[in-house]
């Protein structure tokens, strides 16, 4: 039962993977960007539903106004350092992303203060047997609303105009912008929708590790970028996938291959092998 | 003055590990998130020789040739991928690097390795020697850019399948500019060696990538005397704002953030605004 | 051509302003400090700051030291060596400090032990615990515990004192965890105790549910589990939900509140080897922890009572020594024996500190007092 125990733990890893993923990838898919200071929604997501649960008794409520806040300041994100860039070499849009999730990793520390946060009275944190396992309600809830957030998410992709503008881009940049395509509406909803996901896996993180600081985004980060890559950039449902692949292997990985690598050398090894025999990625068509 | 001594030779340091990335993402086009990862294989290669006896002077080729052999290896996934998977192909090659670093006791482990012996210079020679090795990397650099390689670099990086039609060996030039690139990290990663006397995982990583990145995206990407005043500017001023040392990285994210976003050729494009601006009154 | 003069006079004007150093008063002694205000260590960082500050001001209200007041320089070193060197090397070349202490972790600690000891300048480190830090020179100290001591105390604690045989060992990737673990798997089988499984995780991990399934399946009596508390606090937390009753031990690493505030309910029972008492009726302690709670406005922990006792330190030995002259100081710490909150502090001829190993537990959600570990053969810290 130790395997499906690593297993299970691995989907939970993967599903929140996922979650970050996703907003990378759509970005990416539409505007060519790598939107590092996506990170930084996560942690804005982990600290704002900390706060409001504390604040407010209500969970839910909180997961709504942290996805809402994040959503708004993905919007202003795009509008203020990415939309006057575009025209830009690539690197530039990078470097600024980076400079920009810096500064707001400060500013969660200047603002909420080194020491991080912390529920007092954590919801979701009863458990429930699985086989010989014991999972938190948590734990169950980032993997079904992963699943459901991403499936609703590929149904929007490949059933509404919203998600034929962004595959269209996806596929031919240039076109679609000059069928007026890839036009300022579409890219607000696309940076609202990701940015308020991440913001939901950073209130899953915080609340599983009941404890939200400011460097909880760094690592997320630069996994939700390898994943992206694996997954061959511009493609949801193969994100999802390759997201809850790597959680797995990552879990397995930490047990039997922890002697020779540490956790972020054996995403990266598997990244790494992954693109030399498949250079779009796995399932890679852009 | 030790403490100005010691910072100017971290200054020169990063010159030249700012210039060997100019060289692979500036002239060549390649981006490189992982140039950290070679800067820390010089400074291992000569930390493991120096304890083990070597003269400081016998223990810098070995460096570089270490550093751009795995340059060269690594300049071949360049072959494959390319662009944003590139970029992080070669972050993931940092991330590896270190994963493998941290788990050998040989190399020093999680700890690193300390009491490396020092070159046999006070702290103002060896401010000197290392600011004259940014001096050659300069010139080379300068060089470079003027040659056959250096146009060959350009095209390259302008539009790879044009160039591949007009019969230029890409793959070849791509893994020249990575082993030179990479080659001059491991110089650097030599120099700091000695210099500071410790190596350890913790200041080869990503975020040390980025800065390096940073140094030349801020300084000016293809330009030699921007990417060295990027290199001057982003060592000095950490340094500079310790009096306000609880908003530094604050502002390190804002400054990076502002000179992207209002002036994305970095210092020199402003420097040829201002240098345009002021030469055309006396236009005659 | 003319692009690149201007650039570089640009630079040249803001290198020139570098040359000065921190503003200070002529007249005053000054005490060095590095420690991460910046990145992922700044909250120890910041507690260790306010328990030094704590210290340097009653020390200015009690007379200074012989009539001058004392100023603190603090210097931001993100816990890393590369940052801790430069920071090192202002505060000795460019504010010429009378001494220095470290309110950072081992790796920044060592590399700027270097410096310290290059200049000799008196040089205490308040609580990174990798041996080589004192063995840099004569002119390094430590007012903590060296890792292996403390390993060796929970050894004791584990085996003698709670009578557990089978234990689980959880070893944090970095200096700090690797020498607890080393002198607890030293003295554990002085005591009886079984190491039946080990694993390792890296400070950046938060998650450990790979980690903790594995354990279930070995199934130990206690686990003894190195970290800080924000590593230790969502470990144990995940390790109460996933149904793991084992004991859990841990080290000064989790001594803050912020422990118990992640941890919540899975807290309860935790026991670790540390310096600070609580329930301590000692006079020093109590006076400190009610003081800094007034300064700080949150609970003490570990870190800021370290910070506080290395300056205690600092300031007692130049006291003694009438001057603050660096050799004076130096041989004058070797002789004080100084009564801190963190216990009786008296150095040996390393530099290393002997005393009693606190143990606490948490209860109802506080930091309660469990038992005194006193070896003074097994306590020994090295001595060269």
């Amino acid at each position: 039962m130790l395997f499906l125990d690593l297993f299970v733990e691995g989907l939970v890893q993967g599903s929140i993977y996922a979650l970050i993923a996703i907003g990378l990838t759509l970005v990416y898919g539409l505007l060519r960007i790598l939107h590092v200071a996506h990170a930084g929604m996560f942690t804005l997501g982990g600290y704002l539903s900390v706060w409001a649960t504390n604040a407010s008794g209500s969970f839910v409520l909180s997961l709504l106004a942290a996805a809402l806040a994040a959503g708004v300041a993905g919007i202003l994100v795009y509008r203020l350092c990415y939309r006057p860039i575009l025209h830009r070499p690539p690197h530039v849009a990078l470097i600024a992303s980076i400079g920009l999730y810096v500064g707001m990793e400060e500013l969660f520390r200047l603002f909420f203060g080194p020491y991080g946060m912390s529920h007092t009275d954590p919801p979701l944190s009863e458990t429930v047997g699985f086989f010989s396992m014991r999972l938190k309600y948590a734990e169950i809830a980032i993997m079904a609303g992963a699943v459901a957030l991403i499936s609703a998410l590929a149904v929007v992709v490949n059933k509404t105009r919203l998600g034929m503008a962004w595959r269209a881009t996806v596929a031919e940049p240039q076109m679609a912008l000059s069928c007026g395509i890839n036009n300022d509406r579409i890219r607000d909803l696309i940076f609202f929708i990701g940015s308020a996901l991440a913001a939901l896996a950073g209130a899953m993180v915080a609340l599983v590790n009941n404890y939200a600081e400011p460097t909880m985004g760094a690592v997320p980060a630069y996994k939700a970028l390898a994943i992206i890559v694996l997954a061959g950039l511009g493609d949801v449902g193969g994100t999802l996938l390759a997201a809850l692949a790597l959680g797995v292997i990552e879990s397995f990985g930490t047990i039997y291959l922890g002697k020779a690598l540490d956790r972020d050398a054996i995403a990266f090894a598997f990244m790494i092998v992954v693109l030399m025999l498949r250079p779009r990625g796995i399932f890679g068509k852009g | 003055m030790d403490y100005a001594a010691s910072l100017l030779t971290v200054a020169g340091i990063n010159i030249i590990l700012a210039l060997g990335l100019n060289l692979i993402t500036g002239y060549c086009g390649q981006i490189s998130l992982g140039h950290a990862a070679f800067y820390g294989m010089g400074a291992y290669c000569a930390a493991l020789m120096a304890k083990a006896g070597w003269p400081f002077f016998a223990v810098l080729l070995p460096a570089m040739a270490v550093a751009g052999v795995l340059g060269i290896v690594v300049g071949f996934a360049a072959l494959r991928v390319r662009h944003d998977f590139l970029a992080i192909t070669t972050m993931g090659v940092g991330f590896l690097f270190l994963g493998i670093v941290r788990q050998q006791e040989w190399l020093g482990g999680e700890m690193g390795i300390y009491n490396i012996p020092g070159a046999g210079l006070d702290s103002t020679g060896y401010m000197l020697l290392t600011l004259g090795f940014a001096a050659l990397a300069a010139a080379l650099s300068a060089h470079i850019k003027r040659s056959w390689m250096g146009r060959v670099f350009n095209a390259i990086a302008d539009d790879e399948d044009a160039a591949l039609t007009a019969g230029v060996n890409v793959a070849g030039y791509k893994l020249a500019a990575f082993a030179i690139g990479t080659a001059m990290a491991g110089l650097a990663g030599a120099l700091y060696a000695h210099g500071i006397r410790y190596v350890g995982p913790e200041s080869f990583g990503f975020v040390d990538s980025v800065a390096i990145l940073c140094m030349v995206v801020v300084g000016g990407v293809g330009s030699v005397p921007g990417v060295i005043a990027g290199a001057l500017l982003l060592t000095l001023l950490p340094q500079l704002l310790q009096v306000v040392s609880d908003y530094r990285l604050l502002l390190y994210g804002g400054l990076l953030f502002l000179v992207t976003r209002f002036s994305p050729g970095g210092m020199a494009g402003m420097a040829r605004a201002i240098a345009a601006a002021a030469g055309r009154p006396r236009a005659s | 051509m003319k692009t690149a003069r201007i650039m570089l006079f640009l630079v040249a004007v803001g290198a020139l302003s570098l040359m000065v150093p921190a503003a200070t008063n002529a007249d005053s002694v000054k005490i060095g400090m590095h420690a991460p205000q910046t990145g992922f260590a700044a909250a120890d960082g910041n507690s260790a700051i306010l328990g030094a500050q704590l210290a340097v001001e009653q020390a200015n209200a009690s007379g200074g030291v012989n009539g001058r007041q004392i100023e603190l320089i603090v210097y931001d070193d993100q816990a890393t060596p590369k940052e801790s060197v430069p920071a090192a090397t202002k505060l000795a070349s460019s504010d010429r400090v009378d001494a220095a202490i470290s309110g950072s972790y081992s790796g920044a600690t060592r590399a700027a032990a270097d410096v310290f000891q290059s200049y000799k300048i008196p040089y205490i480190s308040a609580y990174a615990v990798h041996p080589g830090i004192t063995r840099t020179g004569d002119y390094v100290f430590r007012s903590s515990f060296v890792g292996e001591v403390q390993g060796r105390a929970g050894a004791k604690l584990i085996g003698e004192r709670l009578g557990v045989k089978k234990v689980s060992v959880l070893t944090l990737k970095n200096d700090f965890g690797k020498s607890l673990v080393a002198g607890f798997t030293e003295a554990a089988p002085l005591f009886g105790v079984d190491i039946i499984s080990e694993y390792e995780y890296s400070i950046k991990d938060r998650q450990f549910g790979p980690v903790i399934a594995k354990i279930k399946d070995d199934n130990p009596e206690a686990i003894y589990a190195t970290g800080y508390f924000f590593t230790a606090g969502p470990f144990v937390s995940q390790l109460r939900a996933a149904g793991v009753d084992a004991l859990v031990i841990g080290q000064e690493g989790y001594d803050s509140q912020k422990f118990i505030e992640i941890a919540g309910k899975a807290a309860n029972g935790v026991i670790i080897t540390t310096s600070l008492d609580r329930d301590s009726d000692n006079a020093e302690t109590v006076d400190f922890i009610r003081r800094f709670e007034a300064k700080a406005g949150y609970k003490v922990d570990m870190v800021a009572a370290s910070g506080h006792t290395a300056v205690k330190a600092l300031v007692e030995a130049m006291r003694k020594a009438g001057s603050t002259e660096r050799d004076a100081v130096r041989r004058m710490l070797h002789e004080v024996s100084i009564e801190a909150s963190t216990g009786t502090i008296a150095f040996n001829t390393l530099g290393e500190v002997k005393k009693d190993a606190q143990v606490q537990i948490v209860r109802d959600g506080e930091w309660r007092h469990h038992s005194v570990i006193s070896d003074s053969v097994l306590l020994a810290p090295p001595d060269q």
